[in-house]
């Protein structure tokens, strides 16, 4: 659907160095990266803000490197939302549709059509400064997809807003991306967006795209040291969430791990904190509701903390202090228990 | 023993502060309580001040309309593209403020008077020298650097992704701008309409010039007021000193109500 070829430009503080892209028709590609990797240059190239050093941008078979953004009908909604405060929401969503010289009965009907998609239908009046974060973003996207764009740009979408209104927003997200089934590349920092919204992920650094893929794969098999420290979150693991005895479990390879955060019948992704895992040569009474016995497999210490990779089944990562260490007493390939609470277990 | 409810330096700046403003109070009030309010109204309604305040009026409305046209895109140049040699002109364009208004009127005149420019002009009946053109294009000189830097700071403080949405939103370059830019820089260009006419109002020493102080054709407020000070008109003088004084509150205050971020 979308292709880039080699795109490169050099903005000074920001790069992009031959990124060579292809996102397929439906796809949700998430792109991540530090600070400066050059994500959102990416899309605004893409979008057409700037002509590209060198490289072709590719979409449906149409060489756009060159034309003006208006022509490529690819929409863009930024962290800060950029709704045009001088007009109320309802003429920010009809925008593009004036543009386009449409009837005002036929934007209105689409914009209050869109307005609904995305519950802020009773908001068209108002002024976008009048509106809380969550519900100017939503009002920036339906101005968006009123468009109905070839390919819908996110840069950091949720990054603005507040953690219940962010969990809100990003599952909105998913449920309108199955409803129009709209291209989307999404920049973000965050993994649980990555998790629960992306079919592939692209990891971005120094404005080059280092790896690509299955987030699952990309996560599990790091490419690169960078991509491995980035990605540096011990411990995720992929399971089914159900519920026994009155407490979710996640069942994850044929081990239960205990939760209080997963609920419904469905595929999730859960991941504990090193540092929230107990070690201990014999098996702890205590109310905590994980309890797993297995091999240490490596140990590796940095001077101020260990850090120890446990195989119960699955690999699972602990972080010590050097002094719990030293008391612990243990070896590589030596049996140990491990602990930890319900309430440890992230699940997104 | 030192208080700290007693501070030096807090009762000595704002004394100073304090004794500035009643500086100005006093002035202000000296002018306009000078004559009787009789004789002040008689002044302000005789012909002569009428038809300064007419000229005053319509060379400082045209001259800030043309501020606006020029002066506008500059700014937004300034503000969104960089391009070679940028800071010099950024630097020229801001030169007509600290330049004394006499060395500018003395540049127009020699230009409209002495350049084969000027004269072509004049040929073609657009008369600079000694005539009301002449004030419109001092106004216009000395002043256009307020228009400039006023928008060139609202500009700025404008996000360029408004525009980057604008045209993923089917908008043109100068669609984007019409539709999206100029209406949030509205405050901004409010007031700085209203600090350029207010300038223009009480433009003299570029004026003198080029236009000249002539009595009943080149008469502006500040003119009027020179002219019948130099005769010993006082009432006169000071009718057109109370309407410059006036005018000036008004736009000041405009200027601070709406101004918003920018600022000279």
């Amino acid at each position: 659907m979308l292709h880039t070829e080699n795109l490169s430009k050099d903005m000074g503080e920001f790069v992009l160095r031959n990124v060579t892209l292809d996102i397929t028709h439906g796809e949700y590609l998430v792109i991540i990266g530090p600070t400066g990797a050059g994500k959102t240059i990416l899309l605004e190239t893409i979008a057409g803000f700037y002509p590209p050093d060198s490289g072709k941008i590719i979409m449906d078979g149409r060489d756009i490197t060159n034309i003006p953004p208006k022509d490529r009908n690819i929409c863009m909604v930024y962290q800060d939302y950029m709704l045009f405060p001088h007009l109320t929401v309802e003429e920010n969503i009809g925008f593009g549709l004036k543009s386009r010289k449409k009837e005002p009965e036929y934007i209105r009907k689409k914009t209050v059509e869109m307005a609904r998609l995305l519950s802020i239908d009773h908001l068209l009046h108002r002024k976008p400064d009048t509106l809380s974060g969550g519900e100017q973003q939503r009002a920036a996207i339906a101005r968006s997809l009123v468009m109905e764009p070839n390919l819908l740009l996110l840069d950091e979408p949720l990054s603005a807003l507040d953690g219940q209104t962010r969990d809100k927003l990003r599952a909105e997200l998913r449920r309108i991306h199955d409803i129009t089934n709209v291209t989307v590349v999404h920049i973000t920092h965050n993994f649980e967006e990555v998790f629960s919204l992306a079919d592939r992920v692209a990891i971005m650094n120094k404005g080059e795209i280092v790896q690509i893929g299955d987030p699952d794969e990309v996560f599990r098999k790091p490419e690169s040291e960078f991509i491995a420290a980035f990605t540096g979150m011990e411990n995720i693991f992929k399971g089914r969430c159900s519920h026994q005895d009155g407490i979710s479990a996640i069942k994850i390879d044929g081990h239960i791990i205990y939760s209080v955060t997963c609920s419904g019948e469905r595929e999730v992704y859960a991941t504990i904190r090193p540092e929230d895992i107990l070690l201990s040569k014999d098996p702890i009474l205590s109310s905590a509701r994980n309890s797993f016995k297995g091999r240490i497999t490596d140990i590796n210490n940095n001077g101020m903390v260990i850090k120890v990779t446990i195989d119960v089944g699955i690999p699972v990562v602990s972080i010590m202090t050097r002094r719990g260490w030293d008391e612990l007493q243990m070896d590589e390939r030596e049996e140990v228990y491990l602990t930890f609470k319900a309430s440890a277990v992230h699940v997104f | 023993m030192s208080d700290i409810r007693k501070s030096w330096l807090r009762s000595a700046t704002i004394g100073t502060s304090i004794l500035l403003t009643l500086f100005i109070v006093i002035l202000l009030l000296l002018i306009v309580t000078k004559p009787t309010p009789d004789a002040l109204y008689a002044s302000i309604t005789s012909p002569e001040i009428q038809f300064a305040i007419f000229m005053s009026l319509g060379t400082s409305i045209i001259s800030t309309i043309l501020c606006i046209l020029i002066a506008v895109p500059a700014a937004y140049a300034l503000a969104r593209y960089s391009f070679f040699g940028k800071g010099v002109v950024n630097a020229f364009l801001d030169m007509p403020l600290a330049l004394p208004p006499l060395v500018a009127g003395l540049g127009l005149l020699l230009f409209f008077g002495t350049t084969g420019f000027g004269n072509a002009l004049a040929d073609m009946g657009l008369v600079f020298v000694f005539t009301p053109l002449g004030i419109i294009a001092a106004q216009f000189f000395v002043n256009f650097p307020y228009m400039l830097r006023i928008m060139r700071s609202t500009f700025e403080s404008i996000s360029t992704r408004y525009e980057f949405v604008a045209k993923t939103l089917g908008c043109t370059d100068l669609q984007a701008v019409w539709r999206v830019t100029l209406p949030m820089a509205g405050s901004g260009f409010f007031a700085a309409s209203v600090i350029t006419w207010a300038k223009g109002i009480g433009e003299f020493g570029a004026a003198l010039l080029i236009a000249g102080a002539i009595q009943w054709k080149t008469e502006t407020l500040p003119i009027a007021l020179f002219l019948n000070m130099s005769c010993g008109n006082l009432n006169m003088a000071i009718s057109a000193a109370t309407i410059l004084i006036i005018i000036c509150i008004v736009s000041l205050y405009i200027f601070e109500r709406y101004g918003g971020a920018s600022r000279l």
